[in-house]
């Protein structure tokens, strides 16, 4: 069944990086870099705005086809969140090293090759995040994201937060969405057959995960209630906590 | 100084109540926030939010390591190359390099300007920072022809890399109170026993040490560093350089 565990992080794991975090959940552990803005080869060199260079290299082997369609997806996202009109002829360079996954990467998996890995999505997405944080990128927003699958279950369809690889296969349908802080869809990306209304529910439950909003407006016992009823980590506060925790020590002498 | 600190992440709203509002001195924005007109001001970087109602002042306290020029920073730059009219100059590596006229020296003049080589180092300041093209510094002041310490580094001496966080701090006015960083103060006085070394210290993460002696450079830069990186405290900044030292005593 889907993995329970909590998502975990480290910031500034690479200390010749401007910024780098590590991260995991789900089973899959994803490290990043992140090195900006710096001098963009003439052939990437934007007049306007900043080029966003999203490197996706899987844990065994290297990168194909698969890989350079999770770079387009990333690239086009995160482009929506960092400031890249601040900084013009430059580059973002974002490198995403997938260290471990659910999956058995030395199998030959050549023949799905056309296929979308959605579970890993969102490690790479909050990854990212958390490395252009460290890297104190100027960004408009932060994001959050989550995978969910619709799985025919006993009957009945069930909803799966953060499904494993082997609940994919099964899937109906899976779907990767993030949001950023402003509680804006930023990514959606669906693979197999749904009606509108099952998307609306994932959209709901996903959006659950993402956009939950600050416990302090809640007493504690509630929040502890509320987050049995919603299920899956609380993705936004996650963000924020572990950022908390790296400014605090980095301002240790305030 | 400073009231209110309050963790941010970019793009969260911040409490009207917390942006300083002065009724004469327009707000002035620091680094780390940009403002949305009309009237929203959002932060860009997670950090703690400053704000100083007296000058009527906010910004973002974070840490970064990769320097982006803004304009009156004093960084210290290394000569790249010579063209007709001006050098130019790396602040930070991989980044489009800088420019520094010929001219822009205390009294230089076309005839009488200094002779810099590639590799050299040069204590300026940013005059001109600008998105949309290329820095460009100065080592004089625009106004009174003065040159206020900047100009070209000379002496044997080591440069050591730091955070701009931490170069920020020794930047400070009063780096031992307000910004916590004493090793310099350690190594040049009783601790240190009185090590003869001068530093300059540049906003774009870079530090400059310089002695007749190679131990001291040595010993200083890596203070610096260790400092920087391990976090130290002033006690522990204090138990570092009564170490090094003695290491370097015992090596003599």
């Amino acid at each position: 069944m889907t993995a329970t565990t909590l998502p975990e992080a480290a910031l500034g794991v690479l200390p010749r990086a401007d910024g780098s975090a590590r991260y995991s959940h789900a089973g899959y552990t994803v490290t990043a870099s992140v090195n900006g803005p710096i001098e963009a080869q003439r052939r990437d060199e934007h007049a306007y705005e900043a080029h966003i260079d999203v490197i996706v290299r899987p844990a065994a082997g290297v990168g194909g086809t698969r890989e350079r369609h999770l770079e387009s997806i990333l690239q086009s996202s995160l482009a929506q969140i960092i400031l890249v009109k601040n900084f013009p002829r430059s580059l973002i360079q974002i490198v995403l090293q997938v260290e471990d996954s659910p999956e058995n990467d030395y199998v030959n998996t050549k023949l799905v090759q056309a296929s979308l890995n959605f579970a890993i999505m969102p490690a790479l997405m909050q990854t990212a995040v958390l490395a252009l944080l460290s890297a104190a990128v100027p960004m408009r927003a932060t994001a959050t994201a989550t995978a969910v699958a619709i799985m025919h279950q006993d009957g009945a369809k069930q909803t799966v937060v953060d499904p494993h690889p082997r609940d994919i296969e099964k899937a109906q349908s899976v779907h990767v969405l993030a949001f950023t802080s402003h509680d804006e869809l930023l990514l959606a990306e669906s693979e197999g057959d749904f009606t509108v209304k099952e998307w609306d529910n994932v959209y709901e439950t996903a959006r659950g995960i993402c956009c939950r909003s600050p416990p302090q407006a809640k007493e504690g016992m509630a929040m502890l209630l509320d987050d049995e009823s919603t299920g899956g980590p609380d993705m936004r506060q996650f963000l924020r906590s572990t950022m908390g925790f790296k400014v605090a020590a980095d301002l240790h002498w305030k | 100084m400073s009231n209110d600190r309050l963790f941010v992440l970019p793009g969260e709203t911040i409490d009207p109540s917390l942006i300083p509002s002065h009724p004469k001195n327009p707000l002035r924005l620091g680094p780390g926030l940009r403002h949305i007109p009309p009237s929203d001001i959002v932060p860009t970087v997670a950090g703690q939010l400053i704000t100083n109602p007296v000058k009527n002042f906010m910004s973002i306290e974070y840490n970064s390591t990769h320097y982006i020029p803004s304009q009156g920073d004093i960084i210290l730059a290394q000569i790249l190359r010579s063209t007709t009219d001006f050098y130019l100059c790396s602040l930070a590596p991989y980044t489009a390099p800088a420019t520094l006229p010929h001219l822009a020296f205390e009294s230089a003049t076309k005839k009488t300007r200094p002779i810099l080589s590639p590799g050299q180092l040069v204590y300026a300041r940013v005059s001109l920072a600008n998105a949309h093209m290329d820095p460009e510094l100065e080592c004089v002041h625009a106004s009174t022809g003065k040159a206020d310490g900047l100009g070209p580094i000379t002496g044997p001496g080591c440069v050591f890399d730091v955070s701009l966080g931490f170069a920020r701090r020794l930047l400070m006015a009063r780096a031992v109170e307000d910004g916590g960083v004493g090793v310099l103060d350690m190594l040049g006085g009783e601790e240190g026993g009185g090590l003869a070394f001068e530093t300059a210290v540049g906003r774009n993460g870079r530090v400059w040490v310089g002695s007749d002696n190679p131990k001291t450079v040595v010993i200083v830069g890596r203070a610096l560093q260790e400092t920087d990186r391990s976090r130290l405290g002033m006690e522990r900044q204090r138990r570092l350089v009564k170490k090094l030292v003695r290491e370097m005593r015992w090596r003599d």
